[in-house]
């Protein structure tokens, strides 16, 4: 499989001025699933962030699909964004959207020789395939954790992206709804097999079953790596 | 020395702020002219939503201050003009007041104060939940996506309304006041037609599309300045009133000036 990321020599500095992590170099390639993990404002987040160029490398370039993010212009970096589904650790469903169109926004926004009504269709397929039994036409707001986490994974899913990040996508979940919003993340990953998985956590046991191949730590501004089977 | 430098500063905080509002303005043109089929369907959505919610829903309160400063402008007029000996000058007073000033100055007070307040807290409350991040992952511009429909419907909504207005109040005037004076209602037309010229018209029409044009670039300006806390989204919101207030004003003078001097 190919090489979808590829972070050379990367350091990044928080608004102190503080190292979060230095010369970085790591490649990430069509379907790995890899887990990051390190405690809180260690830098993982920026880290996952840079793939998607919402964050930039103080030191160092960063490729995605080949492309160096920070001279990518406005319209590179959003035609790069389309290969890629990101979910956000508190979902960040758009809230004067109804929880269909929060799905089916990517498709009417991007695909435009879709009719609304087939964009609509496949948005409520892609909700029902993650097991979202909320009122279609609400407003997200008032919805469970859950529901809104099952939201957006179905949003980052509708333009059949080649990399999946997601961002402590268990924060707040029971041990039940873990393993379910995890199997189904693996379930679409088998069925694109040159897809790339990347998850955040604090931890191991926050990330049930993802059954990654490589595991970042990031601590005391250092990465380090560990290959799993 | 110290003083200098203070107002040295604050002039250039001031241009600052300024070249952002250019850039909106840039881009808002740019979406418009250039991308405009970039996510149609989508975007048209929003620009309805700010058509609908800031002219159709300001249809009522635009009604009956329209009503109220119409009778108040002809019951004025009536109850001078004969002392002046110029009762065939309602018409040219009403044009003067309605048309060339108070029809874009009171449409667009009403739209700061409804949709301007609106348009900052909710693009601040986008900005501080991350929503406006989650559109950018999306490959979604947000200027484009966000704040060029908002800017283009605030501008349809301010010329719209004010001819609105207008109407109401020239119409409302003389029904609640003309017709108890005994004029009739084509005098009162006819007065009106002969002293709207042109370039009243064209005063009013470009005001209107001016007015529109700031209130929806500073609103989005504020909202978007908020960072992460909502803290910021009350802040936002009085920065967009007074801004786009103190914008408006300065540009009736100007144009004001430029035309009728």
């Amino acid at each position: 499989m190919g090489t979808l990321v590829d972070i050379k020599s990367v350091s990044c500095y928080n608004e102190a001025g503080r190292p979060l992590f230095e010369d970085a170099s790591l490649s990430f390639s069509g379907g790995e699933r890899v887990l990051i993990i390190a405690p809180v404002a260690s830098g993982k987040s920026v880290l996952i962030r840079m793939l998607a160029g919402l964050s930039m490398p103080d030191k160092g370039t960063v490729r995605v699909f080949g492309e160096d993010i920070a001279s990518l212009t406005k319209d590179g970096l959003n035609k790069l964004r389309q290969r890629m589904g990101f979910v956000f650790h508190d979902s960040v469903l758009i809230s004067n959207l109804k929880v269909i169109e929060n799905v089916a926004l990517p498709l009417i926004y991007h695909r435009a020789a879709l009719s609304y009504e087939d964009a609509m269709q496949k948005a409520a397929r892609l909700l029902e395939g993650t097991g979202f039994r909320g009122d279609l036409w609400g407003l997200p707001g008032m919805l469970p954790l859950y529901a809104k986490k099952e939201i957006a994974l179905a949003r980052a899913l509708v333009l059949r992206p080649e990399i999946i990040v997601c961002e402590n996508l268990w924060d707040g979940l029971t041990d039940t709804e873990k393993t379910g919003l995890s199997s189904l993340l693996l379930q679409y990953h088998k069925s694109n097999p040159g897809g790339l998985l990347v998850f955040t956590a604090l931890s191991d046991a926050d990330a049930p079953h993802v059954r990654p191949h490589r595991v970042i730590r990031i601590e005391g501004c250092m990465i380090s790596e560990e290959l799993r089977a | 020395m110290e003083t200098l430098k203070t107002l040295g500063r604050e002039l250039l905080e001031r241009a600052k702020v300024l070249f952002e509002f250019w850039k909106i303005i840039v881009s808002t043109a740019e979406s418009v002219l250039f991308r405009f089929n970039l996510g149609r369907k989508a975007t048209l959505d929003v620009l309805l939503k700010q058509v609908y919610f800031t002219a159709f829903e300001a249809l009522p309160i635009i009604s009956w201050i329209a009503l109220i400063i119409g009778l108040i402008i002809v019951t004025q007029a009536l109850s001078i003009l004969p002392r002046l000996g110029g009762e065939g000058l309602i018409g040219e007073i009403l044009v003067w007041v309605l048309i060339r000033e108070l029809g874009p100055v009171f449409a667009s007070v009403i739209v700061i104060a409804r949709s301007g307040t609106a348009m900052a807290s909710e693009l601040g409350l986008m900005k501080s939940s991350n929503e406006v991040s989650a559109l950018e992952v999306m490959g979604i511009d947000p200027m484009h996506y966000l704040i060029a429909p908002r800017v283009l419907g605030t501008m349809i909504s301010v010329f719209v309304l004010t001819f609105y207005f207008e109407a109401i109040s020239i119409l409302g005037g003389y029904l609640l006041a003309g017709f108890g004076k005994n004029i009739a209602f084509s005098v009162f037309v006819d007065s009106i037609m002969q002293a709207m010229g042109f370039v009243e018209v064209s005063v009013s029409l470009l005001k209107s599309l001016l007015f529109g044009l700031i209130i929806g670039t500073v609103s989005s300006y504020y909202g978007l300045r908020v960072k992460r806390s909502i803290t910021e989204i009350p802040q936002a919101t009085t920065k967009a009133v007074m801004g786009s207030l103190r914008l408006v004003f300065v540009t009736d003078a100007v144009i004001t000036i430029l035309f009728f001097i």
